[in-house]
């Protein structure tokens, strides 16, 4: 009885610290491809999910170099919950190295957010590369806009309910916890941009036009000759003096992007050239859904003032 | 005793349908209950679609709707704009699969005695400008399980001759396959070593490395057969491939039977060192038989290194390491008497091997430069090479680039490299390339 007392004790003492990794391993594992989605998928998944993102916040999210790194995160995945309208095509690549029957394209695992978006940008012509490096089902960059996020949070909702059906109520709840606290803070960034409506600023690569159209301000230009495409010496000159014409005070910069190039340019033209959070993590601080977008109005208000 | 048993038997016939009838019940409460909480989603996504001005969705009551633009000025009208409009609906007129197109110019300059030899890089095309490779790629979903890639290649191949169209690759890759599997069957360019799978308009030189030409042919190793992956589900990455095939590369192999096949093998894995650092490494294998019917094996490993500072677009060092190790049996003529007649055939066994490294250095997003050593012996003829290359390239933008080398090789020997009375045991290239993608071209892996 002693002995069978103690390998029973001995069992346990094997198997209880294994007890909360299991209890992690019943979380959905859920990838985005890029950090606005994953921070606003940990809102609506709560303890009930586990997210990881492939792009980091710094990054360009266009062209992600594709490691296996990004395969392994692949492989465990539940959901893959990418942005779609081209931005993140990359994933692809990442996908097929992951060997993960869950989340290849077509797959109930494979979450595009961007269904019933209202994209911007959109061609109205045939468009080929001489335009630049032009998404060609329009402007991908709509997580930028918080006015987005109902529809973005509802397609997550729909995705990981189609994985854990019993635990729609619950997701549908966080949701509504999250647009609550949304719903506030929007309050505040509309009284911060009132004042500022139908300012013109210039912005490196043309990716802020959502949250550009959600405050009423007007992008006049981009540094980039076109997009994906460095300036020339003539369209820089042509920049600066556009900006000195229209008094246009700020230059917003990707994190990514060539900074020294853009402080050049604002102090010819007596502007400033401000960092934004292109996505969740860019910036200092801006760790948060709420957080990011806070950090950009914030930055956006004080240039412009 | 009897009675009760009878009693039990009677009452389990009557309680067990019942139960099952209400579990039956309860199970289509449950889902009639989801199916309502799905219609009442439904509802409320179309109440939203249905009640969503032109401009983007507000959030709530404290989101105010985007303002109209003020009116344009003089400036703005003469502004020159992107044929862009708000809103418009996606979806009509799509496409069902990507395609696109890379084409690949490449010249070089050599002594003339070099050329009567046909000992440069670019073997009986010294002192010319060609296309090397102009490549038509088709590829996309087939259905939920499976993709596709077709790609059909057009280049000069012989000294001023026709341009030759041919199918350099056409597989599916089976997507759903269980337990971490993958299965790719067609003409691929195998997963063999790191440079051997990537086609020339990608490569990170001008050319292929001497110990790639020299074991596995100028074209590598591209073969008819099947390969699957396993990656299986640990911490950390590993991939294991195993293929099968008709062994089709003269150069190595050469018996074209699968009653023969050719077998290969690769094991990658990568190392992550932080944000900044990464580490690619692996090791292959493929075996088969030449066409006097004699075993042939070639080992290769491989190692990538990327050092790419926090944000930027691009690594500022890149290391790539790859060495052959071949394994071959020879038929030997065998004169037994002196007599110069061949009484027999003999066989022998000759280890031969390679390798090359090679550093870029890029500091600006569109200018690289780097530098590039090879050493190799020949498979079948005795001696040795060594080439040192430094080259230079520049990207106007992501689709287009340009890049010149210079490359002097030495080698330990001339036989082999000595046709039309020309010799090319010293060589001293200039190499040039242009290259271009027009229209979709998938991602690069590590």
């Amino acid at each position: 009885m002693r002995r069978a007392i103690l390998i029973l004790g001995a069992a346990l003492a094997v198997i209880g610290p294994m007890l909360p990794v299991a209890s992690a391993a019943d979380k959905i594992h859920v990838v985005a491809t890029i950090p606005d989605l994953k921070a606003l998928t940990e809102e609506v998944g709560g303890n009930l999910v586990e997210v990881e993102s492939l792009a980091r916040g710094t990054q360009n999210a266009h062209e992600l170099e594709i490691r296996p790194s990004l395969m392994l995160k692949l492989r465990r995945a539940d959901i893959l919950i990418e942005n779609g309208l081209t931005l993140d095509s990359w994933a692809d690549v990442a996908v097929q190295g992951a060997n993960n029957p869950k989340i290849v394209r077509g797959a109930p695992g494979r979450v595009d957010v961007s269904r019933d978006i209202q994209v911007l940008e959109v061609p109205s012509t045939g468009v080929d590369r001489s335009m630049g490096d032009v998404h060609p089902l329009g402007n991908p960059h709509y997580s930028l806009d918080p006015g987005m996020a109902p529809i973005i949070t509802q397609n997550i909702v729909d995705g990981l309910a189609r994985f854990a059906p019993e635990h729609r109520a619950a997701f549908e709840k966080n949701r509504q916890a999250f647009l609550a606290r949304l719903d506030e803070a929007m309050t505040r960034w509309t009284k911060a941009m009132e004042p500022l409506k139908g300012a013109k600023v210039v912005v490196y690569h043309p990716q802020w036009i959502y949250i550009l159209s959600r405050f009423g301000l007007n992008q006049a230009a981009t540094l980039e000759d076109r997009p994906g495409i460095p300036a020339s010496p003539a369209h820089l000159t042509h920049v600066i003096r556009q900006m000195k014409e229209e008094r246009i005070k700020m230059i917003i910069v990707e994190p990514w992007n060539d900074l020294k190039l853009a402080t050049r340019v604002a102090e010819e033209a007596g502007a400033k050239a401000v960092v934004l959070a292109s996505m969740v993590g860019g910036v200092k601080g801006a760790d948060s859904y709420i957080a990011a977008i806070d950090h950009n109005v914030n930055a956006l208000a004080q240039a412009l003032r | 005793m009897r009675v009760l048993v009878l009693v039990f038997v009677v009452l389990c016939a009557v309680l067990a349908p019942a139960a099952a009838t209400a579990q039956d019940a309860a199970a289509l409460r449950r889902e009639i209950e989801q199916l309502q909480k799905q219609l009442q989603s439904v509802t409320e996504r179309l109440q939203r679609l249905e009640a969503q001005p032109p401009a983007p969705a507000p959030v709530g009551p404290g989101a105010a709707a985007p303002p109209a633009a003020p009116a344009p000025s003089a400036i703005d009208l003469a502004r020159p704009r992107p044929p862009y409009s708000l809103y418009q609906q996606r979806g009509a007129g799509q496409l069902l699969f990507d395609m696109g197109i890379a084409g690949d110019f490449v010249g070089n300059i050599t002594q003339h005695n070099v050329e009567k030899a046909q000992g440069g890089t670019f073997a009986g095309q010294e002192n010319r400008f060609f296309p090397r490779e102009v490549e038509l790629s088709l590829f996309g979903q087939i259905d939920p399980y499976a993709s596709a890639v077709v790609r059909i290649e057009a280049g000069e191949e012989e000294r001023g001759g026709d341009i030759a169209v041919h199918l350099a690759e056409a597989y599916v890759t089976l997507l759903t396959l269980p337990f971490g599997t993958q299965a790719r069957f067609g003409l691929v360019r195998n997963r063999y070593g790191y440079s051997n799978e990537i086609h020339e308009h990608d490569l990170p030189w001008i050319d292929r490395p001497n110990v790639m030409r020299n074991f596995l042919g100028g074209e590598g190793l591209n073969e008819k057969g099947v390969e699957a992956t396993f990656v299986p589900d640990l911490p950390f990455y590993i991939e294991a491939l195993a293929g099968v095939f008709n062994g089709d590369n003269e150069t190595a192999f050469g018996r074209t039977s699968l009653r023969a096949p050719l077998v290969t093998g690769r094991l990658r894995t990568f190392l992550e060192l932080g944000n900044e650092h990464a580490l690619q490494l692996g090791m292959s294998v493929a075996s088969g038989q030449t066409a006097a019917r004699l075993p042939s094996t070639i080992l290769g490993w491989e190692g990538r290194y990327k050092y790419r500072p926090d944000g930027w677009l691009h690594p500022l060092v890149t290391l790539t390491g790859e060495a052959l190790y071949s394994l071959r049996q020879f038929n030997v003529d065998v004169d037994a008497d002196g007599d110069g007649v061949t009484d027999s055939l003999d066989k022998k066994h000759k280890n031969r091997w390679g390798w090359y490294l090679g550093g870029e250095v890029q500091p600006w997003r569109r200018w690289a430069g780097g530098l590039r050593f090879d050493w190799s012996q020949y498979p079948e003829n005795p001696g040795a090479e060594q080439s040192i290359e430094p080259y230079i390239s520049f990207w106007p933008s992501e689709f287009l680039r340009f890049r010149a080398a210079y490359k002097r090789t030495d080698r330990t020997h001339r036989d082999g490299f000595d046709l039309n009375g020309g010799s090319a045991r010293t060589v001293d290239e200039f190499l040039f390339q242009a290259s271009f993608i027009l229209g979709a071209h998938p991602a690069h892996p590590f």
